[in-house]
């Protein structure tokens, strides 16, 4: 990629960003004053609609990361990896949300911050399993090999992810069965539902906004490798 | 019957929310900055 066409890409990654960031202030607008309070639950419930969003933000990163590692094995396409390694680390950021929310909402509802039960355990895993992805990352210097590597890394991640999303009705798990993505209609009330995938689409964006900066941002300092490369050839 | 005192917890978790998010757009702006 050219640098004139990152600087492009940039500014949409900009302009997407910053969109699902005026969303995220909506959502919190919404949540806190629209959306009706939990019976049981009470206020502490409204960790929900970051907490869902970020999970979903996070897994589809992962998921992503996984997918585009099988097709760089099989392509050998450098794009590929980059892509894959942004998509990784933004991720993370989404997984940090993710593991802090949900031990408050937890310590709320089940008088616990954390249970070792199968979806926090594997979901505990798969984020330190790419922060290990991003340590190899930083550790090898070659770029065919670290790209090789990382890639066996966000394969295995991938088979974790549908693990993650079923193991609530695999296990019993004091997580909730999904209210949405389930046989039947969804279970939560209208109000509260247009709240929930109003933030999942807020986050989504914001993941896109993510990837498309961080992958320019790896573009760029390709670019003044080679610049300092080639001024030293 | 009313509904348990607990909203502090759900603002805790909005504040860590923006933390991390803009941290990391900051985090974003600086670094592609330092490359232009």
């Amino acid at each position: 990629m050219e640098r004139n066409v990152a600087v492009r890409s940039l500014t949409r990654g900009w302009a997407l960003t910053l969109s699902a960031l005026l969303g995220l202030a909506l959502v919190y607008v919404r949540a806190a004053l629209f959306t009706p309070i939990e019976g049981t639950q009470g206020p502490a419930q409204k960790i929900f609609y970051v907490h869902v969003p970020s999970a979903w933000a996070s897994l589809l990163a992962f998921a992503v990361t996984g997918v585009l590692s099988l097709l760089y094995l099989r392509r050998r396409e450098h794009k590929l990896d980059t892509i894959a390694d942004a998509s990784a680390e933004v991720g993370l950021v989404f997984g940090v949300v993710m593991l802090t929310t949900g031990p408050i909402w937890g310590k709320t509802i089940w008088g616990a911050w954390w249970a070792w039960d199968a979806k926090l355990t594997s979901t505990l895993f798969l984020f330190l399993l790419f922060v290990g992805y991003k340590v190899l990352r930083g550790a090898v210097v070659d770029p065919e090999t670290r790209a090789r590597f990382s890639a066996v890394i966000g394969i295995l991640a991938l088979v974790l992810v549908p693990f993650i999303y079923f193991s609530v009705l695999m296990f019993r798990t004091l997580h909730p069965a999904p209210p949405v993505l389930r046989a039947g209609a969804p279970t939560l009330p209208g109000a509260m539902l247009i709240t929930l995938l109003l933030s999942v689409l807020v986050f989504s964006v914001l993941y896109v906004g993510f990837l498309m900066l961080r992958y320019c941002l790896s573009v760029l300092r390709e670019l003044r490798e080679e610049e300092a490369a080639d001024g030293i050839s | 019957m009313g509904y348990p005192d607990n909203a502090a917890f759900a603002v805790v978790g909005y504040i860590i929310t923006s933390v991390v998010v803009l941290v990391y757009t900051a985090s974003l702006y600086v670094r592609i900055r330092k490359e232009r």
